[in-house]
């Protein structure tokens, strides 16, 4: 029962720590909440069935196709509506919603051009590999296993790359201190664009990951965005370690509770553990609290 | 470029929500020279700074840089140009060491324009810009975490990143403040070679005793206007000036 929980927390927290890295970097980075970071989740599970079973694509090609798609979307959006709202929290959230509602209730949509809508429960995405096996007398699917070693590989490359890399370097340095890393020649509308970028394909690598699991429905998008929004509220937004501890401490409650009470409390705990960290720590338990501003 | 001056402001104007913060401010920048802003809290000084270098737009007025308009560029192509600045709150790269701290400015693209890509090594290159400025080697001190740096060595890490842009002009806001006389003392010769070097800089500056070492002309701003303009002793013989200071600031020069 112990070793269980311990596993499959893992994997719960795992798969809170994918779905939130790419809304966590879009944040950090450029201060933008990405409300269509859900949306982009659900749409890249789509386009991956629909090339692999319209386009009769092979599922590694079908993927890949996707996340570049996806990343194209995240640089489109800004290009196109985030840039023109910069700085204006509430109309940023709007946006990013209303792009996150043309996309979820577009695939909903029946009857235009004979589309006949993304509504069924046969949309589903193999899993990478068939098959389970025992760890310590779990018994355990390799999809699952590959969702704790994928968000592993993501969370250490993104980390090399914030360190080790050029861009990766003057994303930091944006998001540290955007006035700072101005004065240093970084544009930070190129690295808003890098971020969304990067952020949107996270999000479909999420995907493409975790929908294995279960069937592609729009729902899910919604869904995303709150477990994402659920994250970062907990750890603070904008902060890496905070997203990694949140992802951590909802996935093993909700297992925990589940264990306990039934899976019935799930959403009891993710609901309780927002109301909680609101009336102790609003800002998350990693967040940053606010700085004194220049003088004039 | 005429002799009028490598940067100029003119008659530039900025309000926030109904309080003049800058009003018609005229000045102009020599080439070499060493420029001092002085003025009460609340004259304008920092909003003069953000002015200039495309943090803030104006209401009204133009800022020329190599005649050049340069206002309403963004922050990042003026900083391309050449224009740099300190903040008066630093917030350095914490978990980097001091010398990491320097690689975002290295990489740049004015840094790349201006080396044709061929600087070499960047994390030497941010070694030399240390050492030059104080940061010990044999201590180890270019390999400390920023965040385990004290007050003086992060105001010099700052002017650091200033220098690894490779610009023309340097706008430091108030880099002594809060240092020791030690400190200071130990950042003046860097401003001087930096000026020998024939970087143009304007310093915002509350220690005026300390700045008057440095400068050859000085400018003092008041409610948002330019009060005085002239060589530091006889401004300050002002009697306009001295009670804008209020007799504070000006007794610390004389003692």
């Amino acid at each position: 029962m112990d070793i269980h929980i311990l596993i499959y927390g893992t994997v719960n927290s795992v798969i809170f720590a994918l779905i939130a890295v790419g809304f966590t970097l879009v944040y950090g980075v450029s201060r933008l909440p990405n409300f269509a970071h859900g949306a982009l989740y659900v749409l890249v599970g789509f386009l991956t069935w629909s090339f692999i079973h319209d386009l009769k694509m092979n599922y590694p090609v079908a993927i890949i196709l996707s996340l570049i798609i996806s990343a194209f979307l995240g640089a489109i959006i800004y290009r196109l509506v985030l840039i023109r709202l910069r700085g204006m929290a509430t109309s940023e959230i709007i946006a990013s919603f209303a792009v996150s509602l043309i996309i979820l209730e577009g695939l909903r949509m029946q009857g235009i051009g004979g589309f006949k809508g993304f509504i069924g429960p046969f949309y589903i995405l193999p899993p990478f590999i068939e098959g389970k096996m025992r760890i310590l007398g779990v018994l355990i699917d390799f999809q699952r296993l590959i969702i704790i070693g994928g968000g592993l590989a993501v969370v250490s490359l993104l980390w090399l790359f914030t360190h080790h890399t050029r861009i990766g370097l003057s994303l930091r340095g944006i998001a540290q201190d955007e006035r700072a890393a101005l004065m240093l020649g970084i544009d930070s509308d190129r690295a808003a664009v890098i971020a969304l970028s990067i952020g949107s394909a996270l999000a479909g690598l999420a995907a493409v990951i975790i929908l294995p699991l279960g069937n592609v429905t729009a729902e899910a998008g919604y869904r995303v965005l709150i477990y994402a929004l659920a994250v970062c509220i907990i750890g603070g937004l904008g902060s890496w370690a905070g997203t990694v501890l949140a992802s951590f401490v909802l996935g093993f409650a909700m297992i925990v509770s589940t264990a306990l009470f039934g899976a019935v409390w799930e959403s009891v705990v993710l609901v309780g553990a927002i109301i909680l960290i609101l009336i102790l720590r609003p800002s998350g338990l990693l967040g940053k609290q606010k700085e004194l501003e220049e003088r004039v | 470029m005429g002799d009028e001056g490598l940067l100029q402001v003119r008659d530039i104007s900025k309000s926030f929500g109904g309080v003049k913060a800058v009003k018609d401010v005229s000045l102009s920048l020599i080439k070499g020279e060493i420029l001092g802003i002085i003025g009460p809290n609340g004259s304008g000084k920092t909003t003069l700074v953000n002015l200039i270098t495309g943090f803030v737009k104006p209401d009204a007025g133009e800022v020329l840089f190599k005649d050049r308009k340069i206002t309403g560029l963004q922050a990042h192509k003026i900083a391309n140009l050449g224009i740099t600045r300190t903040f008066q709150i630093m917030r350095p790269y914490h978990s980097l060491s001091a010398f990491k701290n320097l690689i975002v400015p290295l990489n740049s693209p004015r840094v790349r324009r201006t080396t044709g890509g061929r600087l070499g090594d960047r994390d030497a290159v941010a070694m030399d810009i240390l050492e030059e400025i104080g940061f010990e080697r044999d201590a180890y001190v270019p390999y400390k975490t920023a965040s385990s740096l004290p007050l003086g060595y992060l105001k010099r890490l700052e002017l650091a990143r200033c220098i690894a842009m490779r610009p023309e002009i340097i706008i430091c806001d108030e880099i002594f403040s809060g240092l020791s006389m030690a400190e200071i003392a130990t950042m003046v010769p860097v401003l001087e070679k930096l000026e020998m070097e024939g970087i143009t800089i304007m310093m915002i500056e509350h220690r005026l005793r300390e700045l008057f070492r440095l400068v050859n002309r000085v400018i003092v701003m008041n409610f948002g206007e330019v009060l005085a303009e002239g060589i530091p002793r006889e401004v300050m013989e002002r009697q306009d000036v001295r009670e804008a200071y209020l007799g504070t600031e000006v007794d610390s020069v004389r003692d």
